[in-house]
């Protein structure tokens, strides 16, 4: 593994990168004094309890959390878990009363509905000389209807959503081994490349490997998946939580277009040929992450958080990243879109019942700080990219490292949020039950054989979806709410770019 | 009558009298059973009836804007494909658990029984086994040894050339549940073992003694003395096998958690997916997974009727015998 200093840096940027390293390494020396000294904080109320995710950010948190307690004289618990299990484990806690002073909000709900039903409570007055240190952040971190709701900010944001999600990651020799090997950053595969590719890493190994893994024990990972195929064949939807398969140039739920089908007929198509690791369908996303590193299998769609914990845990490990696969050559080049500049996936928030909201307050002052992300950024790597951009181009990254982030340069754009454009379609989120099975869930019963017929189980739930969403609009209707299924199309929407915060202004 | 209404009020007033005497009386009796009835209340008796009124509600589960709906979740629940789904699966799953499980016991029982077979306190001790250890760690290990890919069952058949590529055992629809329905014997033989040795204790020694003199073969001992004195034992074994083998959650969960889509999903891991972890996307529905709870714990009521019933007649049958 080669480390390089991330590239092109100019001059003036060397001069400013050595007075930022400079910072970074006072940081680490005298951490205490980087925070301050605390003044002003309440004496303790047990130990500060931190819960994310984990993952290279879960690195961070924990060693710098734990520096952070030591000089605040505070006992600080930090747990990471998978996706599946803070779904399940943050609503009891929440019901029970043990839920952690700041968490991961479990992928698919709508902080806005976190918020309506007593969950949170706004950071505004918990964080030292507030306005100041909001200024300091990026055009578009805090966004009215996605971390800011009614004027106050719920959500702390340390990272950026600009990142490719579901990217190929692949065991290079086995690339190699099968004639792929001019696949990278720059040229993805194509689906029936891609299928050809598992056939032959499966047949070169003899039957110890399989081409293709997938954790798909973990629901999500399914409708991650598709919709990445989806918009890579150039289905213009949304990507994740209510919007994910939504159409945003229609506001319809578009799971039966041609790109999604063609995306699910692809793994299909693999599992028929016997190309995919057997067990996916009971493995979750960390197992199926070992499974690569072990020769298990030569190809995975997922996000940059692996490159990191490969490098470092298993650092004789040769692999490569493109970005996902596409229908044919012709949509080589098609982008991917998140939904905001700020990862929404990542922001902490915090827990209205928090024992210790002033220290976690306290801690989100530092890590929303130049010093606290340039810090942030050398642990996290590409895994989750610090969302101050300059703090990114001063870290010390590997070269897969800044090949990742420069193939979310390229190809990760931000898609207009009907949130953004209309906050009060949080009370539509709040009113929203999604139709079961919905997009994961389908996809993973075609994928088991439960369910047939692709498009006919792709449209099924796409109807079921948008009528869940009209009833939803129609019970916020009557509960007042201002909101349209209007609110959810952007007729105008030039996809090939970032859809910033002037472009509401003009829909 | 005016005398009449004088001592009918005497007669009541002493009933009344005696039973507040024999109440003082045991008082330190019905002291002692006080924290019973306190637990009992707080963890059986109160869960139930909120059950009850929780299933009228729309509700998370979380703060306090719960909508009174009535019936709406038991209408909803009637026209859910899952909820019928995992019914159908739970008492599939019992059906196809419960007798394995109640032979498998019986035939270890009558060997184990044995005064004659050496070890065999170390071979109940070995079947018991499983039945102490915790399911969680079942679970792990079962997933280990059944996985598809390194496990040293799928080792076995493909070295053996009993299949030609590795089966999936908990990740393939079709036979998932019967998997786990698999593990679930293998764990709970052991306590069934038990109470079929405990009810073998109950034939008398002088019948095995009579029919060895008389020369009597052991299957027709066993099929004409052993199984009809220890048949009423049946019905109460089959019911408590029948009510763990509905409880199955911690197994499922800590293995397949209901799926591959839905395919593993029972009754408890129902309530559990709508209650507290509901897919992407979705929120959780306290009031809906409460109504489904009750649906379920009504037919288990109908289920343990249907076995008080039996076990009375059973004995009623004994007596007459008698």
């Amino acid at each position: 593994m080669s480390n390089r200093i991330y590239a092109g840096l100019s001059r003036r940027t060397l001069l400013g990168s050595a007075a930022y390293l400079g910072l970074a390494m006072a940081a680490g020396r005298a951490f205490s004094q980087a925070f301050g000294d605390g003044g002003g904080l309440p004496p303790a109320d047990g130990s500060l309890r931190w819960l994310d995710s984990g993952g290279q950010k879960g690195v961070f948190i924990k060693e710098y959390l734990t520096k952070y307690g030591e000089a605040r004289g505070i006992e600080v618990v930090y747990d990471g878990l998978p996706w599946k299990e803070i779904a399940s484990v943050l609503p009891l806690g929440i019901r029970n009363g043990s839920a952690p002073d700041t968490f991961n909000l479990p992928i698919g709900m709508e902080p806005s509905v976190a918020i309506s039903e007593g969950w949170l409570q706004p950071i505004d007055d918990l964080i030292p000389d507030f306005d100041n240190w909001k200024k300091a952040y990026p055009n578009g971190s805090f966004v009215e209807g996605i971390n800011v709701f009614g004027g106050k900010t719920y959500g702390f944001p340390f990272s950026t959503e600009r990142r490719f999600n579901n990217a190929l990651l692949f065991n290079q020799d086995m690339m190699n081994e099968a004639g792929y090997d001019h696949i990278n950053a720059d040229r993805a595969l194509t689906f029936d490349e891609m299928r050809e590719a598992a056939r032959k890493i499966t047949e070169n190994s003899g039957g110890r490997s399989f081409g293709f893994i997938i954790g798909g024990a973990q629901e999500p990972r399914w409708g991650n998946t598709a919709t990445m195929l989806a918009q890579r064949g150039g289905a213009t939807v949304g990507s994740s939580g209510l919007l994910e398969g939504m159409d945003l140039k229609t506001g319809e739920f578009a799971f039966d277009h041609d790109a999604y089908v063609a995306g699910v007929e692809l793994l299909l198509a693999m599992n028929s040929d016997r190309s995919v690791f057997p067990g996916s369908l009971t493995i979750i996303a960390p197992q199926a992450r070992e499974f690569i590193t072990q020769g298990a299998a030569g190809m995975i769609i997922q996000g940059p958080w692996n490159i990191p914990i490969w490098e470092e845990k298993t650092p004789n490990f040769n692999f490569g990243v493109s970005p996902g696969p596409a229908p044919d050559e012709a949509s080589l080049d098609n982008p991917v879109w998140v939904m905001q500049l700020p990862n929404s996936t990542n922001m902490m928030w915090l827990n209205a019942k928090a024992n210790n909201a002033q220290y976690a307050g306290d801690f989100f002052h530092w890590l929303g700080s130049l010093e606290g992300q340039l810090a942030y950024a050398n642990v996290a790597s590409c895994a989750d990219p610090a969302i101050f951009p300059e703090t990114i181009k001063l870290a010390q990254l590997s070269e897969r490292a800044v090949t990742m982030l420069q193939m979310a340069e390229k190809r990760v754009r931000i898609a207009p949020n009907p949130f953004v454009r209309n906050p009060e379609l949080s009370k539509v989120a709040a009113a929203y039950v999604d139709p079961t099975p919905n997009l994961a869930q389908a996809v993973q019963g075609l994928f088991a054989g439960q369910l047939t017929d692709v498009k006919a189980t792709l449209k099924k739930a796409s109807d079921a979806r948008n009528k869940a969403l009209d009833e939803a609009i129609a019970k916020a209707k009557s509960d007042g709410a201002n909101v349209s299924r209007d609110d959810f199309a952007f007729a105008a929407w030039e996809e090939t770019r970032d859809f910033g915060p002037e472009d509401y202004a003009k829909q | 009558m005016a005398v009449n209404h004088e001592v009918a009020a005497s007669v009541k007033l002493t009933r009344t009298d005696r039973l507040a005497a024999r109440i003082w009386k045991s008082r330190l009796d019905y002291a002692f059973l006080i924290p019973g009835l306190l637990v009992f209340g707080a963890f059986i008796f109160w869960p139930m009836i909120a059950s009850f009124y929780y299933s009228a509600l729309n509700w998370t589960g979380f703060g306090e804007n719960a909508e009174f709906v009535g019936l709406a979740n038991y209408r909803e629940l009637l026209q859910d494909e899952f909820f019928y789904a995992a019914f159908r699966r739970s008492f599939a799953f019992m059906l196809a658990t419960v007798p394995l499980q109640m032979i498998l016991g019986l035939i270890l029982a009558i060997v184990l029984n044995n005064k004659l077979l050496r070890l065999s306190t170390l071979f109940r001790a070995m079947i018991f086994l499983p039945v102490v250890s915790p399911v969680a760690v079942i679970a792990i290990v079962m997933v280990l040894m059944l996985s598809p890919f390194n496990g040293p069952i799928n080792g076995f058949l493909l070295d053996a050339h009993l299949v030609d590529r590795a089966v999936d055992f908990l990740g393939s629809p079709q036979i998932a549940l019967w998997t786990l329905a698999g593990i679930f014997v293998w764990k709970w033989t052991g306590i069934t073992l038990i109470y079929w040795l405990a009810a073998l204790q109950t034939v008398p020694a002088e019948l095995y003694e009579a029919a060895k003199l008389d020369d009597v073969k052991t299957r027709q001992v066993i099929w004409h003395i052993v199984l009809p004195m220890i048949a009423p034992f049946a019905v109460v074994i089959g019911l408590i096998s029948a009510i763990a083998a509905l409880n199955v959650f911690p197994l499922i969960q800590a293995t397949t958690q209901g799926g591959p889509f839905f395919s593993t999903e029972v009754m408890e891991v129902y309530i559990f997916r709508t209650a507290f972890a509901p897919a992407s996307g979705q929120f959780p529905r306290l009031g809906y997974a409460s109504a489904a709870g009750v649906l379920f714990g009504l037919s288990i009521m109908v289920l343990t009727i249907f076995q008080a019933i039996a076990v009375r007649r059973t004995r009623r049958k004994e007596a007459e015998d008698v």
